[in-house]
């Protein structure tokens, strides 16, 4: 009775385990369940329950209903999939005018407004591809290919690769000054001399096409949402779902929609760069400080005047960070996006590890990471930089970066001309190093592979072995062996205790979706992936924290890293495991934990640096050692700040088990992969991408609901 | 008022019993909710019964897939005086349970000798209704089978035409009927 009074929660946490266990150990597993077989998997048996609903048969394997719910939500799958070809193929059909034969043409209007867009999104990723590579098509979309023909010179040329790694060098000097400069130079002319500018180039033209499209209807919805609380609440769940949704989910229905290609690739670039963008604008305006608002509406500003001319200016800093944020996702598509046909680097690093060949892909992912380096310290240099408004300077000091790039254009033109004349007979390389044709270190990387297999083959495997033998297979057997009401009661129970009735009632649907869907088993294993990558993350992320946080030169070193790791396209993550482990669920486990490490460690050097300095002083005063004081003052009041790290832990993690699916694990990502082959797949990527967000969002909700009352109640709110 | 006074004294409570209180409500209900499904849903011990015969069939299966898989690539007979090779007795039973497939070679081969078989398989584009390929214990003996039907000069014939299969040819993936003595 006394331990109940001293600790009331631990006793209720308690009472909530014992529940939990009795239930796991009172509900046997079924004689008949076997892992994945357990649940619908779209296969007629004789065994096979059914059950019809919307017009939908849905079969699955039954079981004790307290050991796996039926799959009630098993239709939601089919009927997106009827919708979306009732949609494209009969929805509304209307005569629409066809250019090339002249006549009209009678089509749904789905399918004609997609193919718009289609037509769009093609017209603008080759302008700027033939601006930067040169070429013939946006010179024909204006002509005709006969016109083009007849008239030999009407052709696009092409920047040289030395203007444009010129023309980055200035931007980058006038953004940031000398090493941001150098650094930009360098990047380029390594991409250059490596072979990757065509498929650089590639990639560079669909973000540039992707990125400002983002931007500008991520600014458009979070004006809207700022201005309209009912825009807002519309928003909310979209944008909670698109936080933690796997952007593997969101391809199987552009796929359907917009087809294969480099403008599906920009339509997904943009459905997932656009949330950061708007939630970035929602923020940056929420922060204007009512005065500013104020002075602004008695200086006479219309609404427009107001939210051009004051609140965006203001919040300039927030906004440019969100440019920041939809460059880096749109770099972390550029890899996902080759899967539905993009070009570039992303197809060349995909291509490569399809084929095991580590050195090809080391090349493409390095190329990757290294221009979303460049373009994230360039972005964060713009949202940085001060606009001197009152600078008295002369037209050459105001112009001058302006100039030295006009006169590179002249230069690198000059220089490529010249080098139609040295190099006659092979490649103009003044004006692009082919790709292939360029300096390769590739076969040097995977003779290092080979290396690294011969030598330590033994070790790795047996490491791999004890892992997965003693490790991994019981973990996911204890995950496997709850049965859905104990998971349930232990979810819910959670929620309540942490966040009361309606924290409760939110984890228990998002659970439920779950749970109904003929998925159950295979979250389970997604969960059990990430949990184990979130526990081995936050054990790495929290100790290398602290010990940064001791000193402030280390913390900004380590905060530096981070930024850099973060940078990295999710897919470059598998490369060196992959060169390591091998194809195996090692492998995918080593990247969660590298990727996952990175938000862990960074919110513990935060955390802990958002301590007030007058509470050092304080303790100093009070005669605690170093020791004490990281335990008895910083880690209670920095521990809120770590758990919103955990949260980002488990989202990183999360996002990785799903990529990790192309190594081969056996969990939800690997239906997502599948979804992708499959002409049906819309609608079962959609709901696995889902299922995903949800385990995303149910931690999300207790996690945040904990930080928030435990800040208030360490009055840091 | 009772029930004012009630909610009064509910409300009177400690946090901790009303939190417990909660948490044990919340979990009861989802219990029954699970109960209430059962009803529903739940199929039992039938649902077992049914599982295990089928758990019993594949496993029936993978044993006879495993033999087959063991078994030389070629012609299998079941008498003596070739040069292929003989079954045992044991064995020829056991191909004979895993055969399914008949294919066109031992269906032209039985239709030689049934010429109304022969012109209605002809006349329809080689097309066959059903096969079947069975263990029959009394004669201790494979018997195969099938069956051709189609138009015939305006005139809906059907014939069927079965014997015993005297060989079958293992591909080293499955074995498959070879030929059919239906005389």
């Amino acid at each position: 009775m006394q331990f109940i009074k001293k600790y009331p929660k631990a006793f209720q946490w308690l009472f909530l385990l014992v529940i939990f266990f009795a239930l796991c150990f009172a509900i046997e597993v079924p004689e008949t369940y076997k892992f994945i077989r357990g649940q619908a998997e779209f296969v007629k048996d004789p065994n096979q329950s059914f059950y019809v609903f919307l017009g939908k048969e849905v079969r699955y394997y039954a079981f004790d209903v307290f050991w796996r719910l039926p799959p009630l939500l098993g239709w939601l799958p089919i009927w997106i999939n009827d919708s979306l070809f009732f949609l494209m193929n009969e929805w509304l059909p209307m005569e629409f005018w066809n250019s090339d034969t002249q006549t009209y043409k009678t089509r749904p209007l789905v399918l004609q407004v997609t193919r718009e867009i289609t037509s769009i999104m093609t017209f603008l990723i080759e302008l700027i591809r033939e601006i930067l590579l040169g070429g013939l098509k946006t010179i024909v979309a204006f002509t005709s290919w006969d016109w083009v023909g007849s008239n030999s010179w009407a052709k696009m040329p092409g920047l040289p690769w030395t203007v444009v790694a010129a023309g980055s060098a200035i931007l980058a000097y006038k953004l940031s000054g000398k090493g941001l400069a150098i650094f930009a130079g360098l990047v380029m002319v390594y991409i250059s001399i490596f072979g990757q500018w065509k498929p650089s180039m590639q990639t560079l033209s669909f973000i540039l096409v992707a990125a400002p499209l983002s931007f500008v209807f991520g600014l458009g919805f979070g004006i809207a949402a700022y201005k309209s609380k009912r825009v807002e609440k519309a928003l909310y769940p979209i944008l909670l779902v698109m936080q933690t949704m796997p952007q593997y989910a969101v391809l199987v229905p552009a796929l359907v929609l917009f087809g294969v290609g480099d403008h599906a690739a920009v339509i997904i670039t943009m459905i997932v760069a656009v949330p950061p963008m708007i939630l970035l604008t929602l923020l940056g305006l929420r922060a204007v400080p009512p005065e500013v608002i104020e002075a602004g509406r008695m200086s006479g500003c219309n609404n427009w005047q107001l939210m051009f001319k004051v609140l965006i200016p203001t919040a300039r800093r927030d906004i440019l960070i969100g440019v920041n944020q939809v460059i880096m996702v749109c770099f972390s598509m550029a890899v996902i996006s080759a899967f539905i046909g993009a070009k570039g680097l992303g197809f060349n690093l995909l291509l490569a590890l399809n084929q095991l060949n580590i050195g090809l892909a080391l090349e493409a992912g390095l190329c990757i990471s290294l221009i979303a380096i460049l373009l994230d310290k360039m972005s964060l240099a713009w949202a940085n930089k001060q606009v001197d408004y009152f600078g008295n300077l002369t037209f050459f000091e105001r112009n001058k970066n302006a100039i030295f790039f006009g006169v590179t254009v002249l230069i690198g033109i000059v220089l490529a001309y010249l080098g139609s004349f040295f190099f006659k007979q092979g490649f103009n390389y003044l004006f692009e190093v082919p790709h292939n044709k360029g300096i390769s270190t590739a076969d040097f990387w995977n003779k290092g592979v080979d290396w690294i297999f011969d030598t330590f083959f033994v070790y790795i495997k047996a490491f791999n072995t004890w892992l997965i033998v003693e490790v991994l297979q019981p973990m996911r057997a204890l995950y496997l062996r709850m049965p859905a009401v104990a998971t349930l009661v232990l979810v819910v129970g959670a929620g309540y205790l942490i966040g009361g009735i309606r924290s409760a009632l939110v984890v228990c649907g998002l659970t439920l979706f779950i749970a109904l869907s003929p998925w159950w088993d295979r979250a389970l294993v997604t969960t059990y992936m990430a949990t184990f990558g979130v526990i081995v993350s936050c054990i790495i992320g929290f100790t290398v924290g602290t010990l940064s946080f001791q000193n402030k030169h280390s913390a900004n070193f380590m905060l530096g890293v981070c930024d850099i790791f973060q940078t990295f396209p999710s897919f470059v993550y598998l490369i060196p495991v992959m060169m390591l482990f091998g194809i195996t669920d090692t492998s995918v486990l080593i990247a969660v934990i590298v990727y996952a490490t990175i938000p862990a460690t960074r919110y513990t050097i935060e955390g802990l640096r958002s301590v007030p300095t007058a509470l050092h002083d304080a303790a100093t005063m009070s005669g605690v050692n170093k020791f004490q004081r990281l335990t008895k003052i910083e880690f209670p009041l920095a521990f809120p700040h770590m758990m919103l790290g955990l949260n980002q832990t488990i989202v990183f993690a999360l996002f990785m088990v799903i990529i990790g699916a192309f190594i081969g694990t056996e969990d939800l990502g690997q239906y997502i992969l599948k979804a992708l082959s499959d002409k049906n797949g819309a609608g079962i990527g959609l709901t696995l991408g889902i299922c995903v967000a949800f385990i995303g969002l149910i931690f999300d909700n207790l996690i945040r609901t904990w930080v928030g009352q435990r800040k208030k109640h360490l009055g840091i709110d | 008022m009772i029930k004012e006074n009630f909610l009064y004294k509910i409300r009177e409570l400690p946090e901790f019993i009303r939190q417990i209180a909660g948490l044990t409500i919340l979990i009861i209900f989802i219990i029954s909710s699970f109960f209430v499904l059962d009803v529903i849903f739940g199929q039992g011990d039938e649902l077992v019964k049914k599982m295990k015969i089928e758990e019993e069939r594949i496993a029936q299966e993978k044993k006879l897939s495993e033999l087959i898989s063991k078994l030389p690539s070629g012609i299998l007979v079941t008498f003596d005086g070739t040069n292929h090779y003989k079954l045992t007795d044991e064995v020829y039973e056991q191909v004979c349970k895993a055969t399914k497939l008949i294919p066109q070679r031992a269906i032209m081969g039985a239709n030689f000798l049934n010429f109304r078989a022969h012109e209605i398989y002809t006349i329809n584009g080689n097309k066959i209704d059903d096969t079947f390929v069975k263990w029959d214990k009394d004669k201790k003996k494979c018997f195969a089978g099938f069956t051709v039907s189609g138009n015939n000069v305006g005139v809906d014939e059907s014939v069927a035409v079965s014997g015993e299969a005297l060989s079958f040819l293992s591909t080293g993936i499955d074995t498959r009927v070879y030929f059919i003595k239906n005389f």
